[in-house]
C-alpha cells in the first residue's frame, strides 16, 4: 500500500513542469520516510534500495505519466480512503480530507512554501538560454573569440562577478544546467552537469563502499536515496519537511495550527430581511456634499481671510512684526448716545485742587511754626492731617523732588479700586439756617430777668406761693406749718399764722375774686379758709370776705349736709370753726378730710374749690362748695394715682392728672371728654391756658409738654431744658404769652408761649430765660411759682426758705 | 398665614456680595478679579447694615454689588483670562514633565504684557461701556494724566517695562501737543509735590499732577502690578481720547513721530502734526502727507498749513506774521459766525439771563509776541509746555536742553524773555539794563546779560498765565525775593482767609481790637519799660478778660460778673493809688490813655454782644429736635475748626507784618 502510494505521488511530481524540479525531488522524498516509519521496526531494507532505483526509472518516464495525471487522482479518491483505514495513526479518519483534496493541498502548501525559490528559478532560466548566440558582437568588451571544438567561433565571457548591487545577487550557487536528462548520462564523467556559466560541476566526493553501506544500513534522519541533480550529493529531507509529510500521511492538515473549520464570524447578518427597516428613498444627503464640513471649511477660510489664521513665521520675525504694529485707533465714541447717569454709580471723587499751604513759595504764615512742626512730625504717619509740610524756596531750581509721589500715586489707585464708595449727602448749608426763626427776646419782652426781692422769713422749705387776685399781697406756706403773707412791693411779712406745729403746709392758693380777699391753705389733712389783714385791703373787703365765709355755716345748719351723704357712712369732710385763737389770727374755717392734701385749685367764680390728696384712695379728689360748706367726691374709683385737679377757666369742664394721664370731664353732663397723654412717666402738675384750648404739662422725668387740647392727646412740643424734675407749671394769666417752670435743678425758665388767634396757626414757643437764683437743698430746687395777675412778674418759693420776685 | 422668611434670602443680602464669594462665583483668580474690577470700574460699597446684609458669622468687609457681579459674568475679557490660565496650566505640567521643547511653544502664545508691554486683548469695549459719551471720558482723565505722567518720568524696572513707559511719555506728549493747539491750557500751579496743570476741554476741567523731573523714589510698599493694571486702562483711555481730540482739530492722529529728533531729547519736537482731509475718503488718507498737500482743496490746506506752522519753530521773521495776519484775517470772518454774541436788554423790565463770556484775555495770544530764552538751569519741558499753549511761538534753550529749540543762541537779537534761575553773581555793573536794578544786571562769563530783553525767574510765567495777564518783570528778577506763588485753583469762600487780601480786609473786629490793644500794651511797655510793677497790673486784666471768656451763656453770673469787674477794676485801682501813695510815685504813669479806654470798652461791649449772640443760639437750639441738633453741632464742628485755621493763619500773618514794620523802622 505504501509503495503504492508512494510511487504515485512519485508520478504525480514527474507531471510538474521542469521548473518544479525541486518538489518533484521532495515529493519523492516523502515516501521514504513514511515507509521508514513503517518499516524500520521491520528491520527490512531492501525496499529501500529498490525504491532508489525505481526513481531512477520514474524520472526516465516522465512523459508517459504525464497524460494519465487526471485519472491517477480519481483513482486514489478510492484507495485514499482504504490508506486511511490501513494507517495506525490515522485514528481520526472521518476527519481526514479525500485524497485529492489532501494532495492538492499538499502541493497547494508546497507551492506556497516555495513559490519564491520557483520563480527565482524561472527567471533564471530565459537567462541562460539566449547565452551562446547571436547577440555576442555588440558592445563586445567582455568577452573573448575562441574557436570551439568544432572550430567555430566561440565567444567567451567574463564571469560575471556577482557584486553587492548586480541583479542576481541573490542566485544561489551553482545549478546544474543539465535539464530533463538522467543524471545517470553522467556516470562516467567526472562532473555531473554544467553550471549556469557553463563551467562543469564537479561530482562530489563519495565515501568508499564500506561507507555506503553502512550509511544505508543505519539510515540517516531525513534520507531519500536519490541524489540531488544540482550538486550530485544525497538528498536528505529536513526535518520539517518529514513532520510536513508525516501529517499528510495522517490525513491532518498538512499546515500547523491551521483550523480548517473556525467558528463563524458574522460580519454580514445571514438572515434576510423581508422587509426593508426604512421604506424612504434615500435620502438627498446621501448624493449631496456634506453642509457640516463645508461649515468647517468656511470657518478656517474665514479665519484665513481674517487674519486669524496666519501662515507659519519664525517666531522672530513674528514677534518683530508684533512689536511694529501700532495699535489701531479710531473714533470709539462715532456713535455716542448719552445714557442717563445709572443712580446706583457713585463716581470717585476727584482728588481735591491743592491749596495755597502746597505751593513751592507759599505766603509766609502757611509755614509751620517750630511747635507744629515737632508736633506734625511726632504724629503717626497715618495720623498726620496733612500729610505734608508746606514748605518755602526761594527758586524753583532749589525745590526737590517729592519723595512720595509713587506713594500716593498708588495710594489712589488703591481707593479707586477698594474703597468702599458710599453716597453721603454733605449739606452744604449755613448751618443757622437749621435753627428756627425765634423773634428776638426784644420782641418778647416783658418777661422777668432779675430777681427784684427776695422774701426771707421762712425755716424750712417754702412749699407754695401765691400772688392774689388783685396783685399787692404774696402767701406762701412752708415746712415751718405757718401760712405767712407778704407785701409784693416791698417784700416785708405783714402778716403770719401757725396752722400747724407738725404738719408743712402744702398749698396756699387765694380765691380768684378781687372782690374778697380770702386765702386757703392745706395742712396736712386740714384746709384752712382764712382772711389775712394787709394794709391795701379796706375794711369792706375785710367784712365782705368774713361774710362769704361765714354764709355757709347757716347753710350747713339747715342740715342740707346730710342729704348729700348718705347715713351711717363717715362725711367726706368736716367744716368746723377752728378755734378761737386762730379765728382771731383770722382764719375762720377749718375743713377736715380724710388724707393729707397737696393741691388746692380754685373754680374761676370762687364758689367752689377743689383738693387733691394723692394718698386718699377713693376720695384723693374732693371738690368743696365754700356757699353750702359742703364737699364732694366727685369719683368713686380712679384709674391710677390722682396728682392734681383743675377747673377749665371757661367752660365746665374738670382735669384730673393722674401719673400718667389727663383726663377731662364734662361736670354737666357728667362724662369723661377727653385723655391727654402726655407720654411723661409722672405728671408733676399742669396747668391750662387762659383761653382754655391748650395745656401744659410738667414731670418729674424733667420734660415740659405743651398740648393743643384740639389737636391731639399727644404733645404739640416737649421740651426738655431741665436737668432735674419739673415741680410746677403755671401760665400767667394776665393776658400777656408768658409761661414758666421751674424745678428742683434750681432754676426757673420762661417761655414765650403765643396762642394765635386763628385756629389753624400752631402756637409759637420760645424759650426766653432761665432765672437763677435759688439754692438747691438736697435735691429740691424751687418748688412753687406764681404770677402776678397783671405784671410780668412772677414769685417763686424755694426749698431754701426763700421766696423770690422777679421782674 | 404667609410663608415664614428666611433671613438672608430678600433684601439687602440679595443686593450684597461679599468679596470671596464674587470670586467664587466667577471662578477666577483674586489678582484676575482686582484687574477686573479696576478696569470695569467695580468697586465695594458699603451697605446701610453691615449686619443685615452679611450671612456668615465673621465680619466681611468688602461687599460689592450682586448685581455688578453678575454683570462680570458676561465679560468678555474672563474669557481671555480662563484662558490664559488655562495656558499656564498646561506650561507648568509640560515643565513638571520635563518636556521644555512643549513648554517654550506654550510659552510663545503666553501672552505676557509685562514682559511685552502688549496683551492679548483690547479695552476697548471696556472704555466705550465705562464712557458712554466722550465728555464722561473728559470727566475721568484727572486721575489717567496723573498716573500716565507719573509713569512717563519713572525709571524702567521689571515690574515696569522699558516700552510702557516709552508709551507713556508718548501719549502724554500727544496730549500735550493737543493742549498746545487747542490752547486750551487754563492755569498750572508749583506745588512742592510737582507740577499741577489745569485744562479746559469742552467744558470740562482737568487738573493734573506732572512731578519734578527727578529720579522718583520707590517706596517698598508699592505694588507695582496694581498700578500696571492701571496704566494698561490708562493707556487704551487716553489713545482714544488723543484721537477724538486730534480728528476734532482736523488733526491726523497718531502724529508722525521722528525717532532720530526724540532721542535727542527733542520731546515735544520730535512730534510734526498733521492735518487730515476731512472731506476726502479713505484713499485719500492713505496717501503720504506729501501728496496729500496736492489735494484739491486749498481752504483745508490753507487750514493744514496753518496748524502746522502754529507747532513747528517757524523760521520766525518779518514776512511770517504778515502771513498770520492775512490767513486770521480771514478766518475771523468765518469765525464770525460761531462767535456767541451778547444779548443786551433792549428795554427795561425783562429778567436778565446769564450768559457764557470770553475771558478777557485769549490765552492764546498772551505770549504770542514774545520770544523766549531758557537758560540751562530751567525746567525745559513745564515752560516749553506752559509756554507754547499760551501762544509762544519762539522758544530757545540752551542747547545742552535738548533738541528742538528755536535757537540755542543766547545771543540772539529777537530775544525778548530770559527765563534764568541762577544766583546773581556779584560782577562789573552794565548799563544795558531794561527798567531792573543795575545791581542784579551783569554782564560776565555765563552770566552775562544781553541788553534788550528781560530777564526773569521761571515763577513769572507761572504767575502771568494764572492771572492772565504779564506780570511785571521787576518782581521776579533773577535774584530778587519772590513774590508768593498762590495756588490758583482755591476758590475763595466768604469768611475763609485769602492771602491775597490785606488783613485788615478780613480778620474780625474782635481780632482787630486785640490787635490794637497788644500793639498798644506793647508800646505802653516800651513806654515805660523802667517800672517794674506795671507788669503785675498787664497780668491781672488780662486774667480779668480770661475769666470773662470763660464765664459764657449764663447771663445772671455774667452780669454780676461785669459788675464784679468793675468794682474789681475800682478795687485794683485803689490798691495802685495806696502803693503808689507808699512808694512816693506819681498814679498817672499807670493811667492807661483814653484811646486805649475807648477801645478796651469796645471791647467789652463786643464782648457782651457775643455772649448774647450765644445765648440767643443756645435758646434756638433749645427748639431743635434731636436730629436736627446734632447735625447742626456737627457742622458748627468743621466750621469752627476752619476759622480756627483761619484765625492762626491771621495771627501769624500779623505777627509777621508787625516784624517786618519793625524790621523797616
Amino acid at each position: 500500500m505504501v509503495r503504492l502510494s508512494s510511487g504515485k505521488a512519485v508520478r504525480k511530481t514527474a507531471t510538474t513542469t521542469m521548473g518544479s524540479k525541486l518538489l518533484a525531488k521532495k515529493r519523492k522524498a516523502q515516501e521514504p520516510e513514511s515507509s521508514s516509519d513503517n518499516e524500520l521496526a521491520d528491520g527490512a531494507f531492501d525496499g529501500v534500495l529498490s525504491q532508489s532505483e525505481d526513481e531512477f526509472e520514474d524520472a526516465g518516464s516522465d512523459e508517459e505519466e504525464d497524460e494519465d495525471f487526471q485519472d491517477d487522482g480519481d483513482d486514489e479518491s478510492g484507495s485514499g480512503s482504504e490508506d486511511a483505514e490501513d494507517d495506525d495513526d490515522a485514528l481520526l479518519s472521518d476527519d481526514i480530507p479525500s485524497d485529492v483534496d489532501g494532495e492538492d493541498e499538499i502541493t497547494k502548501i508546497l507551492k506556497v512554501k516555495y513559490g519564491a525559490k520557483e520563480e527565482k528559478l524561472e527567471i533564471t532560466e530565459p537567462g541562460v538560454d539566449p547565452k551562446p548566440k547571436n547577440d555576442g558582437p555588440a558592445e563586445g568588451e567582455n568577452y573573448r573569440i575562441e574557436t570551439d571544438a568544432n572550430g567555430g567561433v566561440r565567444y567567451v565571457y567574463d564571469e560575471i562577478d556577482p557584486v553587492y548591487d548586480s541583479d542576481d545577487s541573490d542566485a544561489q550557487g551553482p545549478v546544474n544546467t543539465i535539464g530533463d536528462i538522467p543524471l545517470s548520462f553522467y556516470d562516467s564523467y567526472p562532473h555531473i552537469g554544467y553550471d549556469i556559466n557553463g563551467k562543469k560541476i564537479m561530482r562530489p566526493a563519495t565515501g568508499d563502499a564500506l561507507q555506503n553501506l553502512l550509511d544505508s544500513i543505519e539510515i540517516p534522519k531525513g534520507w531519500t536515496g536519490l541524489t540531488d541533480t544540482d550538486t550530485g550529493n544525497p538528498l536528505n529531507l529536513s526535518q520539517d519537511e518529514l513532520e510536513l509529510i508525516k501529517r499528510v500521511q495522517m490525513g491532518l492538515v498538512p499546515e500547523e495550527g491551521y483550523d480548517p473549520y473556525p467558528d463563524a464570524v458574522d460580519w454580514f447578518t445571514n438572515t434576510e430581511e423581508k422587509m426593508p427597516l426604512s421604506a424612504a428613498p434615500e435620502p438627498k444627503r446621501r448624493f449631496l456634499p456634506s453642509k457640516n464640513e463645508a461649515k468647517q471649511i468656511m470657518k478656517l477660510v474665514r479665519a484665513i481671510r481674517e487674519g486669524r489664521i496666519l501662515p507659519y513665521k519664525p517666531p522672530e520675525e513674528r514677534q518683530r512684526e508684533e512689536e511694529e504694529k501700532e495699535e489701531v485707533h479710531f473714533d470709539l465714541w462715532q456713535d455716542e448716545v448719552p445714557q442717563a447717569p445709572n443712580p446706583m454709580h457713585i463716581p470717585a471723587p476727584k482728588l481735591p485742587p491743592p491749596g495755597y499751604d502746597l505751593s513751592y513759595n507759599p505766603p509766609e504764615e502757611y509755614l509751620p511754626s517750630k511747635e507744629e512742626r515737632e508736633e506734625w512730625e511726632k504724629t503717626d504717619p497715618e495720623e498726620r492731617d496733612k500729610e505734608y509740610l508746606p514748605q518755602k524756596h526761594n527758586s524753583l531750581r532749589k525745590v526737590p523732588a517729592w519723595s512720595e509721589t509713587v506713594k500716593e500715586r498708588f495710594e489712589r489707585c488703591m481707593d479707586l479700586y477698594l474703597a468702599p464708595r458710599v453716597r453721603k449727602n454733605r449739606l452744604n448749608i449755613d448751618p443757622n439756617s437749621l435753627l428756627p426763626k425765634l423773634p428776638s427776646p426784644s420782641e418778647l419782652k416783658p418777661f422777668p430777668t432779675v430777681a427784684q426781692t427776695v422774701f426771707r422769713g421762712h425755716e424750712g422749705r417754702v412749699r407754695s406761693v401765691a400772688i392774689d387776685p388783685s396783685g399787692v399781697a404774696v402767701a406762701s406756706g412752708g415746712d415751718d406749718g405757718t401760712v405767712r403773707v407778704w407785701d409784693l412791693k416791698t417784700g416785708r411779712q405783714v402778716w403770719s399764722v401757725k396752722l400747724s406745729s407738725d404738719e408743712a403746709v402744702n398749698a396756699v392758693r387765694w380765691r380768684p375774686n378781687k372782690d374778697s380777699f380770702i386765702l386757703s391753705a392745706a395742712a396736712g389733712e386740714d384746709i384752712f379758709l382764712m382772711v389775712p389783714t394787709h394794709a391795701n385791703v379796706t375794711a369792706d373787703v375785710d367784712q365782705a370776705s368774713r361774710d362769704i365765709l361765714a354764709a355757709g355755716f347757716g347753710y350747713a345748719a339747715n342740715g342740707q349736709v346730710n342729704m348729700s351723704v348718705p347715713a351711717g357712712k363717715e362725711p367726706p369732710a368736716k367744716w368746723a370753726r377752728p378755734g378761737s385763737k386762730l379765728e382771731d389770727e383770722g382764719v375762720l374755717i377749718r375743713i377736715t378730710v380724710r388724707s393729707q392734701v397737696k393741691v388746692i385749685n380754685w373754680h374761676r367764680r370762687g364758689d367752689h374749690f377743689c383738693t387733691v390728696s394723692p394718698s386718699g384712695q377713693r376720695s384723693s379728689v374732693a371738690i368743696h362748695t365754700l356757699s353750702k360748706h359742703l364737699s364732694q367726691i366727685p369719683f368713686r374709683k380712679l384709674s391710677g394715682l390722682a396728682q392734681t385737679a383743675a377747673f377749665h377757666p371757661l367752660r365746665p369742664l374738670f382735669f384730673v392728672a393722674t401719673q400718667r394721664t389727663i383726663r377731662c370731664y364734662d361736670l354737666q353732663k357728667l362724662e369723661l371728654v377727653k385723655v391727654v397723654q402726655p407720654g411723661a412717666k409722672w405728671i408733676s402738675s399742669f396747668d391750662i391756658h387762659p383761653g382754655g384750648d391748650n395745656l401744659i404739662v410738667g414731670s418729674y422725668d424733667k420734660r415740659l409738654l405743651w398740648h393743643d387740647l384740639d389737636l391731639s392727646a399727644r404733645p404739640y412740643k416737649t421740651m426738655r431744658f431741665h436737668s432735674e424734675a419739673i415741680r410746677t407749671v403755671r401760665y400767667h394769666k394776665g393776658g400777656l404769652p408768658l409761661f414758666a417752670d421751674c424745678s428742683d435743678d434750681g432754676t426757673l425758665q420762661i417761655f414765650h408761649g403765643k396762642v394765635p388767634n386763628d385756629q389753624l396757626e400752631n402756637p409759637t414757643i420760645v424759650p426766653v430765660k432761665m432765672l437763677k437764683g435759688h439754692k438747691v437743698v438736697s435735691k429740691l430746687g424751687v418748688l412753687d411759682l406764681d404770677w402776678h395777675p397783671r405784671e410780668p412778674w412772677c414769685v417763686s418759693a424755694g426749698a431754701d426758705g426763700t421766696l423770690r420776685l422777679w421782674t | 398665614m404667609g410663608r415664614i422668611k428666611k433671613k438672608g434670602q430678600a433684601g439687602q443680602a440679595k443686593n450684597y456680595i461679599t468679596r470671596t464669594q464674587a470670586v467664587k462665583k466667577l471662578q477666577i483668580s483674586l489678582p484676575d478679579f482686582r484687574k477686573l474690577c479696576i478696569w470695569k470700574g467695580i468697586y465695594p460699597r458699603e451697605p446701610r447694615n453691615r449686619k443685615k446684609v452679611s450671612k456668615s458669622s465673621t465680619a466681611s468687609t468688602t461687599f460689592y454689588y450682586t448685581k455688578d457681579i453678575q454683570y462680570l459674568l458676561h465679560e468678555p475679557l474672563l474669557q481671555k483670562f480662563r484662558d490664559q490660565k488655562v495656558l499656564e496650566k498646561k506650561i507648568s505640567r509640560a515643565l513638571g514633565r520635563g518636556d521644555v521643547s512643549d513648554a517654550a511653544r506654550f510659552e510663545r502664545n503666553a501672552a505676557r504684557p509685562e514682559k511685552t508691554g502688549k496683551p492679548r486683548y483690547t479695552l476697548n469695549h471696556v472704555i466705550r461701556e465705562r464712557y458712554p459719551t466722550f465728555i464722561d471720558a473728559l470727566r475721568d482723565l484727572d486721575d489717567c494724566l496723573s498716573m500716565l505722567f507719573l509713569f512717563a518720568n519713572l525709571p524702567s524696572t521689571v515690574a515696569v517695562p522699558a516700552k510702557m513707559i516709552a508709551r507713556c511719555e508718548r501719549l502724554c506728549l500727544e496730549f500735550q501737543h493737543y493742549l498746545i493747539v487747542s490752547h486750551s491750557l487754563r492755569k498750572s500751579f508749583l506745588s512742592i509735590k510737582g507740577i499741577y496743570y489745569q485744562a479746559n476741554i469742552q467744558g470740562e476741567d482737568i487738573l493734573w499732577l506732572v512731578p519734578y523731573k527727578f529720579n522718583q523714589r520707590i517706596v517698598g510698599d508699592v505694588d507695582f502690578r496694581i498700578m500696571g493694571t492701571f496704566i494698561e486702562f490708562y493707556m487704551t483711555l487716553l489713545g482714544f481720547v488723543n484721537y477724538r481730540l486730534y480728528t476734532s482739530m482736523g488733526l491726523k492722529y497718531p502724529p508722525k513721530f521722528d525717532q532720530v529728533k526724540d532721542d535727542q531729547a527733542a520731546e515735544l519736537g520730535a512730534f510734526a502734526l498733521e492735518g487730515v482731509n476731512l472731506v476726502s475718503n479713505g484713499e485719500t488718507k492713505a496717501i503720504t502727507n506729501g501728496e496729500a498737500e496736492h489735494g484739491p482743496d486749498p481752504k483745508v490746506q490753507a487750514e493744514v498749513n496753518k496748524v502746522i506752522r502754529q507747532l513747528k519753530d517757524a523760521d520766525l521773521d518779518g514776512d511770517k506774521p504778515a502771513e498770520n495776519g492775512a490767513t486770521e484775517g480771514a478766518e475771523e470772518e468765518e469765525k464770525g459766525t460761531d462767535a456767541i454774541d451778547k444779548f443786551e436788554p433792549v428795554a427795561p423790565g425783562g429778567d436778565v439771563l446769564p450768559q457764557p463770556s470770553y475771558s478777557s484775555s485769549d490765552p492764546s495770544t498772551l505770549l504770542s509776541n514774545c520770544t523766549i530764552f531758557l537758560s540751562r538751569e530751567t525746567p525745559r519741558q513745564s515752560l516749553e509746555f506752559i509756554l507754547r499753549a499760551f501762544g509762544c511761538k519762539r522758544i530757545g534753550w540752551d542747547a545742552v536742553l535738548g533738541e528742538g529749540a528755536f535757537t540755542t543762541d543766547e545771543s540772539d537779537p529777537s530775544i525778548t524773555h530770559q527765563i534764568v534761575d541762577r544766583p546773581v553773581v556779584q560782577a562789573v555793573t552794565s548799563a544795558g539794563g531794561d527798567g531792573e536794578d543795575n545791581q542784579t544786571a551783569q554782564k560776565v562769563g555765563t552770566n552775562a546779560r544781553y541788553p534788550g530783553r528781560v530777564y526773569v525767574q521761571p515763577q513769572w510765567v507761572w504767575d502771568s498765565i494764572n492771572d492772565e495777564e504779564l506780570k511785571s518783570p521787576e518782581l521776579y528778577a533773577p535774584g530778587a525775593q519772590l513774590p508768593p506763588h498762590l495756588s490758583p485753583f482755591v476758590k475763595n469762600t466768604q469768611g475763609a482767609y485769602d492771602p491775597t487780601l490785606p488783613l485788615e480786609a478780613q480778620e474780625t473786629e474782635a481780632e482787630a481790637l486785640d490787635a490794637e490793644l497788644a500793639d498798644a500794651a506793647e508800646d505802653g511797655e516800651e513806654e515805660d519799660a523802667s517800672e517794674n510793677d506795671m507788669d503785675v497790673d498787664e497780668g491781672d486784666e488780662d486774667e480779668d478778660e480770661e475769666d470773662d471768656d470763660f464765664e459764657e451763656f449764663d447771663e445772671d453770673e455774667e452780669v454780676e460778673d461785669d459788675e464784679d469787674d468793675e468794682e474789681a477794676s475800682a478795687a485794683l485801682q485803689r490798691q495802685r493809688e495806696l502803693e503808689a501813695e507808699l512808694s512816693g510815685k506819681s498814679v498817672k504813669a499807670k493811667q492807661v490813655d483814653p484811646k486805649t479806654k475807648a477801645k478796651l470798652e469796645a471791647k467789652k461791649a463786643l464782648e457782651k454782644k457775643k455772649r448774647e449772640e450765644a445765648e440767643d443760639l443756645e435758646r434756638a437750639k433749645g427748639m431743635l429736635s434731636k436730629k436736627k441738633r446734632k447735625l447742626f453741632e456737627q457742622m458748627q464742628y468743621t466750621n469752627n475748626k476752619k476759622s480756627a485755621e483761619d484765625m492762626k493763619l491771621r495771627a501769624k500773618r500779623r505777627k509777621l507784618e508787625k516784624e517786618l514794620a519793625k524790621g523797616k523802622a
